[in-house]
């Protein structure tokens, strides 16, 4: 390795987080800018456009349960769908309570999960 | 239009107006429906009480599944409050905490592949988009190519464009310079758009950008801090414990845009894309099937929600 490469090496990291996971994300931020301009918030486009951005929120939901990275890809796919399927339901029964449904999902991933490792 | 009883006058004496609850606090909204309603409000002490006349909610334009209530505790002062410091609020009474604990996940995770302190923290400052991370920090850990990876971080966030574009309109004022905007449009994520969505549209105009910047400031900070949090706590969480953190974003993702799926487009918006994206997976790839499910289950719904009207 020359000086040059052993001086940057710390910032090596640094440099993936800006090429690799800030511009690529970022990127649709400012799109989004520049696409949005001169719209109405009442318009026709807009509520299209905010169908297809919930339509998205749905799928990327689906896929992090369906094929997750990091650590969840160690909980069995049943709890992880089990557990959203319960938090779901507890939401409902505690009366439309976020709180309580997220706490009840919880428990129940980390539960089977914590059995489905030992 | 609220009124007082006893004194016959509006009840949000300088300007009346309804603002729905933010979603984690609808709960009385969907045991009372329409018409005139006795509910009682605490003042800013929250002990003293009064009653209030609650009548034809749906004058408003909002549909009649929408919260009723009148914000949260303290209500009577809220209107007087500032914006930004009802947004910082309406943030730490739960969202951003629920956002910190799976950034706390994705800090852990970021130790765990080796990437040091001061990256994790960044990542959730500049990013501000908890599945790109895990992403970022997994496919590092996997040896994937960078190229590629950059590839599979963006199109995992591709959501981003149709949420900003969604957010913009109610954000923009005049004279705003494109670096202003770029600036707010880079708070965009999940949590904020699901609240900003659902609150800024009865929100007067002059106030919906202070309300966005506390709230969305108030989600970032305490996520970035929850993210050193996880990165300095990692060796000490066991792996059931670190899958129920990063379990935490599609769960609460899940819940909250039910809870604020208000309108049939949303409702179908959900359906669908639950349903079109296993499919789209096995049918176009896991490169593009987000992309390509948002277009067409977004179309959908949106043309179901407009045979409605």
């Amino acid at each position: 390795m020359t000086a040059f490469e052993v001086a940057i090496a710390p910032l090596w990291p640094y440099l993936v987080l800006i090429m690799v996971g800030f511009l690529p994300s970022e990127v649709w931020r400012a799109l989004g800018v520049v696409v949005s301009r001169g719209l109405d918030e009442r318009s026709e486009i807009i509520v299209w456009v905010r169908a297809v951005a919930t339509t998205l929120l749905a799928a990327v939901v689906m896929k992090l349960l369906l094929t997750p990275t990091g650590a969840l890809a160690a909980a069995p796919i049943l709890a992880r769908f089990g557990a959203v399927v319960a938090g779901v339901g507890v939401y409902f029964l505690a009366r439309r309570s976020v709180i309580a449904g997220v706490i009840a999902g919880e428990l129940i991933l980390i539960s089977v999960t914590y059995f489905a490792l030992a | 239009m609220r009124v007082c009883i006893r004194t016959g006058q509006p009840a949000h004496a300088p300007k009346p107006r309804i603002l729905p609850a933010p979603f984690w606090q609808n709960r009385a909204a969907h045991a009372h429906s329409g018409g005139a309603q006795l509910r009682q409000l605490r003042n800013s002490h929250g002990v003293a009480r009064r009653f209030v006349i609650n009548k034809s909610m749906n004058e408003t334009g909002a549909n009649d599944s929408q919260p009723e209530r009148t914000g949260t505790n303290g209500s009577g002062s809220s209107t007087h409050r500032s914006p930004v410091l009802r947004g910082i609020r309406d943030a730490l009474v739960l969202p951003a905490w629920i956002v910190g604990f799976s950034l706390l996940g994705v800090g852990s995770l970021a130790q765990d592949v080796g990437f040091p302190f001061g990256v994790a923290v960044l990542s959730t400052l500049l990013m501000w988009a908890a599945p790109a991370q895990v992403i970022l920090f997994g496919g590092v850990a996997g040896g994937t190519a960078l190229p590629l990876l950059a590839v599979a971080v963006s199109l995992s966030s591709i959501r981003l464009l149709p949420m900003t574009v969604a957010m913009m309109p109610m954000l923009r004022r005049p004279g705003q310079s494109l670096l202003t905007q770029l600036f707010v449009a880079h708070y965009v994520a999940v949590t904020v758009w699901i609240e900003s969505n659902r609150r800024m549209p009865t929100m007067p105009e002059e106030e919906r950008f202070r309300y966005y910047l506390g709230f969305a400031n108030a989600c970032l900070l305490v996520a970035t801090t929850m993210t050193g949090i996880g990165f300095l706590l990692s060796a000490a969480v066991p792996l059931y414990l670190a899958a129920g953190l990063l379990f935490l974003t599609p769960l609460f993702f899940t819940i909250a845009l039910i809870a604020g799926a208000r309108t049939l487009i949303d409702q179908a918006a959900l359906f669908i894309g639950a349903v079109l994206a296993p499919l789209f997976t096995l049918l176009v790839g896991p490169d593009f099937d987000l992309l390509a499910t948002g277009l067409v289950g977004g179309t959908l719904a949106w043309l179901i929600g407009r045979r409605r009207r």
